[in-house]
């Protein structure tokens, strides 16, 4: 099954660019990388994704001697729990650019920003 | 220091969350994060301490007590070590420099840029590639929030820019690594690599996502338009670290990166850091705005930096002094730059002028040019030999000769900027006040010691010797301490200087080296005289001059090709900025210094290609270079050597550099500088000999080009209205000479070419000094505006008189001498076409030479220079000893030719032609030459036909100058009713198409083409944040495409 959420995952990522390269509203674009970001968590779990295995949690059901064979790799989640977190961060920094950029010219427009050039 | 790097990051991440928790009081938050920056710099300094004073072996630091694949390691080595230190000390003092921004943004600033500090350390140091992902989006964010630092608001727009690229690179580069690990099952970079990553199912794609991603954030061209935006627009200091920390920290990370890929990546590696490195540079060629210029001249360096990364596989052990000379050297000069350009108001390159009158920051600025294009004695010039010699021992010439390119390029643009601030004008008189930045200053200043301490450690670990410990070059800095003093004390201590070196050194010196030790220590103190004219403390001249001589100097003992090139560029630096002195010389001190710099890669190229890895090639060992490469390494060389002689087709610098120059400057490029080019010449052929390239024997063709500079110098020279230019242009004529006498390849054209070495000098500085005393007491160097001023000046009319005799070739003076070997010269040669060309050229140096004593001396004398004085007598001192020594010279030549003559025959032995030199005359197979008697038959005839004009003349009538009348109308250009103006005109009309100026336009097209494109391509950075988003995923496609193509694409 985890080849769903793997192209699920890409599909988002082409959604994600697409509107990022075609939109020109700067809000729209931070949504498409948020979506496009998605994707790629999406992509991250679906890699690690073990068939018919449990969470690597060690308790009462899972003895440490049988572990291995029993559980999944916990580390792709715990790259996707970074994954996000750092994504968090990106996208708010970005709002907090749209913001600014609002006030100082009034246009959410990006083609308006082209002052630096050439 | 055990955990150091663990510490490192702590207290960088522990102060920022430390900021934000104390009570907002800006002084003491921005204490700290001084002290927390201080201690980070003080941990990596001990790190760089015990691995170069203790040889510690590199430390891995095991985090969470396991080892990978279960828990992110770091490694510090002494690559690790000195580039953490170079981060941690460029943010701090970027945070004293950003003071006033830093207190008034408060403590959040503060924590993001310790943030950002503690990120590009961290991607130093990790060997986890997630881990490495997190800090590269830390510094991105923190980047993200200190390019708000900038008053400019547009540095908003390039903030949003730069995070939507990011934001790409970030997919990417999560994709790459998550598809990574699924084929290894590690994140560690040496896990991935040890499981050969790129064999794996999915695992070189995956490669290749992460590596375009690290290779992407060194902002390579063309898909750079987001980095270039910041460094425009971003706080200086920013911009500083963003060049200075953000580059070496990403390019570190290719590096380890690399390691994954293996060889096949290697070579793309290459090829976009030249792609990067070239392009780079000419469009930065067309820049105007100084912050983009520096941003684009960033990125050309962190494309060389990632081209020599991807010659590591040959580099050796060697790589990382090869690879970290040049990034340091880029890293302290940009963060120098930047720093610096925070004094200058207004954002083009003209405005840097107000830098002007501040001594120590233009010498700031030259010390980082210097760093930056590596030249001597800076770490870039050893790194880039020892990368040459090793690129041409391996047989890659293409990244050899697009390295030197780029160098070439890059060169032109900052000199040029040099220029700007020496020679524009000052637009609004608002200097840029010091005192109220002391702090600032001090910040700058720190990169200069930097600067200096790195050319004395690369020195000192270099397998050539240190470049700093040489007497000549130490002398020759020590007036840049000592430039406030007067004049006369600096002048007597320069001309004391080059004395003492002359008689300490003498004993040790061959018949050749005292020719040229002779004309270089002596005659340049001879002409140094004149300096005492000088008023006041003459700022820049010392360093300059003493810069040439000491290089000059430093060149004819050189041993070595390391020490013969170290002193070439050491010499062509020093003139060019005695060039730029004079006061329409800019344009002339650039083309000067390009081709200096162009010819000087030439040799380079030539010593990489014949020393073949050979350490330490020594120059007599040009000898045994073998084809196929010798006859390449002739070419390169004799071309090279040529530029500084001027040779017709790399002359055009020659006229505007020697007219321009000061009075005392002019005899000094003419008549010394210009032997450095023969001296070369002498070097080479005295090794090399003859070589055929294709059938053709080369040491013809220079014969060739030595007689055609000999009539075309000439020629152009009687066209000349200029007096200094006629000089200039008679130079070119001259070097046509002695290159001529040295490509005949037998001992009397070496004699010849020889005393023409004298020679020149002598009357080349005679003149030049007497000439530029008249124009300096008449206020123009044209001749027609002048006349007359024999009665006004005598001594200078008897110096110019002398002076023309000499050089005219006709007896009794030296010239003859040189005309009378070379005779002899050619009449045992067989070649006589080139021979021609040369027989004609004599009776046109005539043609000019009349000139100076007819149209300046003779003739009516001009109503404004009635009140005129003689010339000063500190310029008029020199041209007596001149004159003096012209005469005796002419009397007794043998004294120094004889032992020239028997240096040379050794080298000769198989043909016969010889001189004898018994007695006080001189013969050859083909007759004799007594100085003395000629001397004594000239003077009679002279005094014969003087007797008889003044008996002639005792009843003529003196015509008044008013005695003319015009009849007819008013002359539209006063001037040219003046019998004097366009002297020449019928020879003009029928030989005027030889002196069109067709290699001037030749090199001004090639320009104009590099110029236009540039401003033409770089429409290509729309300014739009989503065309750089397409330029990226272009890039992307395209270094694919490379990698398919370069490696059959197998995935």
């Amino acid at each position: 099954m985890s080849w769903v959420a793997l192209t699920t995952g890409f599909i988002l990522i082409l959604i994600g660019l697409y509107g990022a390269l075609t939109n020109r509203n700067i809000l729209r674009i931070i949504v498409s990388f948020s979506i496009a970001n998605t994707g790629v968590n999406l992509i991250i779990v679906a890699v690690g994704y073990m068939a018919s295995r449990t969470a690597p949690i060690l308790d009462k059901t899972v003895a440490p001697t049988e572990a291995l064979e029993r559980i999944i790799d916990p580390l792709p989640q715990a790259l996707v729990l970074t994954a996000i977190v750092i994504g968090v961060g990106v996208t708010a920094l970005m709002l907090t650019y749209a913001f600014k950029l609002y006030e100082v010219k009034g246009t959410l427009d990006i083609s308006s920003y082209k002052e630096l050039k050439w | 220091m055990v955990n150091g790097a663990l510490y490192l990051v702590a207290i960088g991440l522990g102060a920022a969350f430390l900021l934000g928790i104390l009570p907002d009081r800006r002084e003491l938050s921005y204490k700290i994060t001084l002290t927390s920056l201080s201690l980070m710099a003080l941990i990596a300094a001990s790190y760089v301490w015990s691995f170069a004073q203790n040889g510690v072996l590199p430390e891995q630091i095991y985090t969470a007590g396991s080892r990978p694949p279960f828990a992110i390691n770091l490694r510090v080595g002494m690559a690790e070590a000195v580039l953490s230190l170079l981060i941690s000390l460029s943010g701090l003092f970027s945070a004293l420099y950003m003071r006033d921004s830093l207190l008034k943004q408060g403590r959040r600033a503060m924590a993001v840029l310790l943030v950002f500090v503690m990120a590009l350390c961290g991607i130093v140091f990790t060997r986890d590639m997630f881990n490495l992902f997190v800090f590269s989006e830390l510094s991105v964010i923190s980047t993200g929030g200190l390019v708000l630092l900038s008053h400019d608001s547009r540095a908003l727009g390039a903030g949003f820019k730069y995070l939507m690229v990011s934001q790409l690179l970030s997919i990417l580069l999560l994709i790459g690594i998550i598809f990574a690990y699924h084929a290894t099952g590690t994140l560690n970079i040496d896990g991935m690599a040890e499981a050969r990553l790129n064999t794996l199912v999915g695992g070189s794609l995956s490669f290749f996502l992460m590596f375009v991603v690290i290779v992407a954030e060194l902002k390579p061209f063309p898909a750079n338009g987001w980095g270039l935006d910041i460094y425009e627009s971003a706080h200086p200091a920013f911009s500083a670290l963003f060049s200075a920390a953000s580059g070496a920290a990403m390019l570190f990370a290719a590096d380890k990166l690399l390691l994954i890929g293996g060889t096949q990546w290697l070579g793309i590696a290459t090829a976009i850091g030249l792609f990067t490195f070239i392009g780079s540079n000419i469009f930065a060629l067309v820049q105007e705005n100084d912050r983009r210029l520096l941003g684009y001249s960033s990125v050309a360096q962190l494309g060389l930096i990632l081209a020599v990364i991807g010659q590591r596989d040959l580099l050796g052990d060697h790589y990382h002094y090869i690879a970290g000379g040049i990034l340091l050297a880029h890293a302290v000069s940009k963060a120098g730059f930047f720093w610096l350009s925070g004094f200058i108001e207004e954002r083009n390159l003209g405005a840097w002028a107000s830098l002007r009158g501040h001594s120590p920051l233009i010498f700031a600025f030259v010390t980082f040019i210097a760093l930056l294009t590596g030249l001597p004695p800076f770490p870039g010039f050893y790194a880039k030999w020892d990368l040459l010699m090793m690129l041409a021992s391996e047989g890659r010439f293409w990244v050899l000769g697009l390295i030197l390119l780029g160098a070439l390029i890059e060169a032109a643009y900052l000199f040029r900027w040099f220029g700007y601030i020496i020679k524009r004008d000052i637009e609004d008189e608002v200097k840029p006040s010091l005192l109220s930045h002391p702090f600032k200053v001090d910040v700058v200043f720190s990169a200069v010691i930097a600067a200096w301490s790195l050319a004395y450690i690369w020195g000192a670990i270099s397998q050539h010797g240190n470049l700093l410990h040489s007497i000549p070059l130490l002398f020759a800095l020590g007036f840049v301490l000592i430039d406030t003093l007067p004049v006369k004390i600096k002048n007597s201590i320069a001309i004391a200087g080059m004395i003492l070196w002359f008689i300490y050194q003498y004993p040790s010196y061959d018949a050749l080296q005292v020719i040229f030790s002779s004309i270089i220590l002596l005659g340049g103190a001879l002409i140094l005289l004149a300096g005492y004219h000088e008023k006041g403390s003459r700022p820049g001249f010392y360093p300059a001059a003493m810069l040439m001589f000491a290089g000059l100097i430093m060149l004819i003992v050189a041993q070595g090709s390391f020490d013969f090139f170290a002193a070439w560029e050491t010499l062509t630096v020093g003139s060019y900025f005695l060039i730029l002195r004079g006061k329409k010389s800019e344009p002339h001190a650039l083309s000067y210094i390009v081709f200096s710099l162009g010819g000087a890669f030439l040799i380079l190229a030539g010593f990489a290609i014949a020393a073949q890895g050979t350490v330490n090639f020594q120059l007599k060992a040009l000898a045994d270079v073998a084809s196929p490469y010798a006859a390449w390494v002739f070419l390169l060389l004799a071309i090279g050597f040529m530029t500084k002689t001027a040779a017709v087709g790399v002359h055009i610098w020659l006229p505007g550099a020697h007219a321009e120059a000061e009075t005392d400057v002019s005899p000094m490029v003419s008549g010394i500088l210009l032997k450095a080019g023969l001296f070369g010449l002498f070097v080479l052929l005295m090794n090399m000999g003859k070589q055929q390239l294709y059938g053709v024997e080369l040491s013809h063709v220079l014969l060739w080009i030595g007689a055609i500079s000999a009539l075309l110098g000439n020629l152009m020279a009687i066209f000349q209205e200029d007096a200094k230019r006629l000089l200039a242009y008679s130079s070119i004529g001259q070097m046509g000479y002695a290159v001529f006498g040295m490509a005949m390849m037998n001992q009397l054209g070496w004699l010849m070419a020889l005393m023409f070495v004298i020679n020149h000098f002598i009357y080349k500085s005679l003149l030049f000094l007497s000439i530029g005393g008249v124009a300096k007491r008449t206020g123009t160097r044209e001749m027609y505006r002048m006349g007359g001023l024999i009665t006004l000046m005598p001594l200078s009319f008897i110096a110019v008189l002398i002076g023309i005799i000499a050089v005219s070739g006709v007896p009794p003076l030296s010239g003859f001498g040189g005309r009378w070997i070379f005779y002899n010269a050619i009449m045992t040669t067989e070649y006589r076409l080139p021979m021609v060309l040369i027989f004609l050229s004599g009776p046109i140096a005539f043609l000019y030479l009349f000139r100076l004593i007819h149209t300046i001396f003779l003739g009516q004398l001009k109503d404004e220079f009635r009140q005129i004085r003689e010339a000063p007598f500190w310029i008029l001192l020199p041209q007596m000893v001149f004159v003096a020594a012209l005469l005796i010279f002419a009397v007794v030549p043998g004294l120094v030719l004889r032992r020239v003559d028997a240096y040379l025959a050794p080298f000769f032995a198989s043909q016969s032609g010889g001189l004898n030199w018994e007695g006080l005359t001189i013969s050859s197979d083909f007759g004799y030459w007594s100085p003395v008697s000629i001397m004594i038959i000239i003077a009679a005839i002279f005094a014969s036909l003087f007797a008889w004009l003044v008996f002639v003349n005792r009843k003529a009538q003196k015509v008044k100058q008013f005695n003319i009348a015009f009849s007819a109308e008013r002359p539209y250009r006063p001037e040219t009713t003046h019998f004097a103006w366009n002297f020449f005109a019928p020879y003009r009309k029928a030989l005027g198409f030889l002196t069109q100026p067709f290699v001037t336009r030749f090199w001004e097209s090639l320009t104009n083409f590099l110029h236009g494109g540039a401003e033409f391509s770089r429409r290509f950075y729309t300014g739009n944040g989503q065309t750089y988003a397409i330029h990226l995923l272009g890039f992307v496609v395209a270094i694919y495409l490379l990698w398919v193509g370069m490696t059959g694409g197998r995935l």
